[in-house]
């Protein structure tokens, strides 16, 4: 039995925050994270998978505090200013999916009443905490940018930690001005200086700016592999997109972000050259010899074990590009953090009109020369299902069909795996034909 | 030389066999699926061979398609219903736009451009609207399904069916027949509650004429009606809707070598 199968097992006899913390304990001792780490063939999901489980070890520990919850369109730039060890529930709903958990937790949430038309995301999180499977946070954050289910199913957690007076929601406006920039920095700046008068922490200004400084080098790095995956559709295997939510938005700020994302050029850049025995050079060549249907993804995808990558690999398709690693926003001003924070969640494509999200998708698809595009449903996020015409009838427009993939990304048994195959298949016969 | 299509569906399965050099159907089997899909699609192959008089080895190549495409060891490809109901409904109307078609479980609405599909929609997680769900309701009433189009032509009002579940929607009739309510009332409004359904999915992809009606519940006139009437359109029905999805199946295998 592999190492994560041990993991899935055990925890799935033992579901307890008391061993979660064990196993993690356990997990991180560096030799068995290493003998982890080299299961994985790409050195970005490598690097990625140790880093994450040293910081849920970090998260789960007594000894560190404070640790925060936030939602996954904040700023975590925050976050690394403040000292606080984020915890991106969403994310923790995704790993929980994959884990297999996500039956337990869902059972519980629907036993104390949470709906079912309620995002499986935050269902499976409010279920695990009256499991008591997560970590004490000392404060929530979250926004009204894009998701509804976030602002509310988190006030009702606030609730249940007993925090309620370290709960934060950041009120997003709906268009980018010059007042709005300025009302959403004050919001900022009020959550910051509130946490460290709680905390008893000394306001470093100095920090927060390095901490941008870190988030502009992220950024630059991300640019870069994604201007490489403008060219090239060959990955190292098993790499998948979706797979990096967690360091995209919660590590935004971090060395770890910079070093991870540099990994990843380099790893990009090297492979398909690897492959190219003729020695000339690679990328357009190598997609035009093997006929490669390149895919847009829109939305997340499922993070149970499922069919849908292995099933676009064998018919030669490949997701080039996922909307959730566009860089939305610009270089940021060190000088300015709490203004340069607010930038950043006002530009992001989801705030607003579904035009901005409607133009990202139509520039994504001309870039990385999109064949198709597929955008998974997601039960119950509204955000981004309610777009999916819009977004369906524009890419038509510029010749570029759109599979609507109806699915859970958390609930495996609210969508059946036939169905998703034939829909999938019969979306790559129209590509081919 | 011949190719073969097999549709193996949740309720029914088709074979055709084509003759490559006039597009002559050589013949078809309807059979029922069971609970054995594996040998229900050996056992109609070997029928339809026997109807033509054909031996195996002079079938080129066979393809499957329908949910249990997966599972028939003896196709050279599967290709999925989408394609394949799309291919073989433009075989038999060579200009048309839209293909409806209702299975046993499924129901597609598939758009077609120089007879490729180019879109398609399908129903998920509930099969009402399809015939399994016919099949339900006909024998809640006790009346024979052939006779739901003679009732929904000569029936001028009817009953509204307000759930969509089958299980739901099978209560909802035995508590209406309960009441006294007349039965042919119930089938005219149970049929205009699964053409609302397609209706809707019709207007998703965006309805464009010539329009044909394919799969098992295309036999049902009455609900043929009722789809043209609320769509205004013609819908033309091959003469045996049935086979359309091994129909294409058969001629999208001529393109495998």
């Amino acid at each position: 039995m592999s190492i994560k199968d041990s993991v899935k097992t055990s925890i799935k006899r033992n579901l307890s925050q008391r061993y979660i913390k064990r196993l993690l304990g356990i997990i991180s001792a560096k030799p068995l994270l290493y003998a982890y780490g080299s299961t994985f063939q790409s050195a970005a999901d490598k690097y990625l998978n140790i880093f994450t489980i040293e910081s849920l070890k970090k998260a789960y520990s007594d000894n560190n505090r404070p640790v925060g919850y936030g939602s996954i369109f904040l700023p975590y730039e925050l976050f690394h200013a403040l000292g606080i060890t984020p915890l991106l529930p969403e994310v923790m709903a995704g790993f929980m999916a994959a884990l297999e958990l996500a039956p337990r937790t869902l059972e519980e949430a629907s036993s104390n009443w949470y709906p079912r038309d309620l995002c499986t995301f935050h269902r499976s999180v409010s279920g695990a905490i009256e499991l008591d499977l997560l970590p004490e946070p000392d404060f929530i954050i979250t926004t009204n940018l894009a998701c509804d289910a976030a602002q509310k199913s988190f006030y009702i957690d606030s609730i249940k930690y007993n925090i309620e007076n370290n709960f934060y929601m950041i009120d997003v406006p709906y268009h980018f001005s010059k007042r709005s920039l300025s009302y959403l920095t004050g919001q900022i700046k009020k959550v910051y200086y509130d946490i460290c008068s709680k905390t008893g922490a000394e306001p470093d200004p100095d920090r927060f700016k390095e901490v941008i400084k870190l988030s502009n080098e992220f950024r630059k790095w991300a640019i870069k592999v994604n201007n490489l995956r403008k060219v090239i559709a060959d990955y190292p295997p098993y790499y998948n997109g979706l797979n990096f939510i967690l360091p995209f938005h919660g590590l935004a700020g971090t060395r770890e972000a910079v070093t991870l994302y540099r990994k990843m050029y380099e790893e990009f850049k090297e492979y398909p050259n690897k492959k190219d025995t003729s020695g000339g050079p690679a990328g357009d060549k190598l997609d035009k010899e093997k006929n490669i249907k390149r895919i847009l993804w829109l939305h997340l995808k499922p993070y149970y074990r499922n069919e849908i990558f292995d099933i676009l690999n064998s018919e030669n398709c490949r997701v080039v590009f996922e909307e959730m690693n566009y860089v939305y926003w610009p270089e940021l001003d060190p000088e300015r953090p709490f203004e340069s924070a607010a930038k950043k969640m006002l530009s992001h494509f989801l705030a607003g009109s579904i035009e901005r999200r409607v133009s990202m998708i139509l520039k994504s698809a001309k870039e990385y020369k999109a064949d198709g595009a597929i955008l998974f449903s997601h039960w119950g996020c509204r955000q981004s299902n309610g777009g999916a015409r819009i977004i369906k009838d524009s890419l038509k427009k510029i010749n570029i069909p759109t599979l609507i993939l109806d699915g859970d990304c958390v609930d495996k048994n609210n969508s059946s795996q036939g169905q998703i195959k034939t829909r999938l298949q019969g979306f790559i016969e129209i590509l081919k034909s | 030389m011949y190719t073969c299509g097999v549709d193996v569906g949740s309720v029914s399965t088709e074979i055709v066999l084509l003759n490559s050099k006039n597009n002559k159907i050589e013949s078809y089997v309807i059979a029922s699926t069971g609970s054995d899909s594996k040998n229900a699609a050996r056992a109609a192959f070997e029928n339809s061979l026997g109807r033509a008089g054909i031996k195996s080895n002079e079938i080129k190549t066979i393809v499957a398609t329908g949910y249990g495409r997966v599972n028939v060891p003896f196709a050279d490809k599967n290709i999925t219903e989408i394609s394949c109901h799309g291919r073989g409904a433009a075989s038999l109307f060579p200009d048309l736009k839209t293909v409806i078609d209702i299975g046993g479980q499924d129901s597609k609405i598939i758009k077609l451009e120089d007879g490729n599909p180019v879109d398609f929609l399908m129903n998920d997680k509930c099969a009402a609207g399809t015939g399994r769900f016919l099949e339900v309701m006909a024998g809640a009433l006790e009346v024979d399904l052939e006779e739901f189009a003679t009732i929904f032509i000569n029936t001028d009002e009817k009953v509204d069916i307000t759930s969509t579940c089958t299980v739901f929607a099978e209560s909802e009739i035995v508590s209406l027949i309960g009441h006294g309510v007349d039965k042919n009332k119930i089938i005219k409004g149970l049929i205009y509650s699964i053409t609302d359904r397609i209706i809707s999915m019709v207007e998703r992809v965006g309805l464009e004429e010539p329009v044909c009606m394919t799969g098992g519940v295309a036999k049902n006139l009455g609900v043929v009606k009722a789809m043209e009437e609320k769509l205004g359109t013609k819908i033309y029905i091959p003469d045996e809707p049935q086979i359309t999805g091994a129909l294409g199946a058969a001629y999208l295998a001529r393109k495998i070598d």
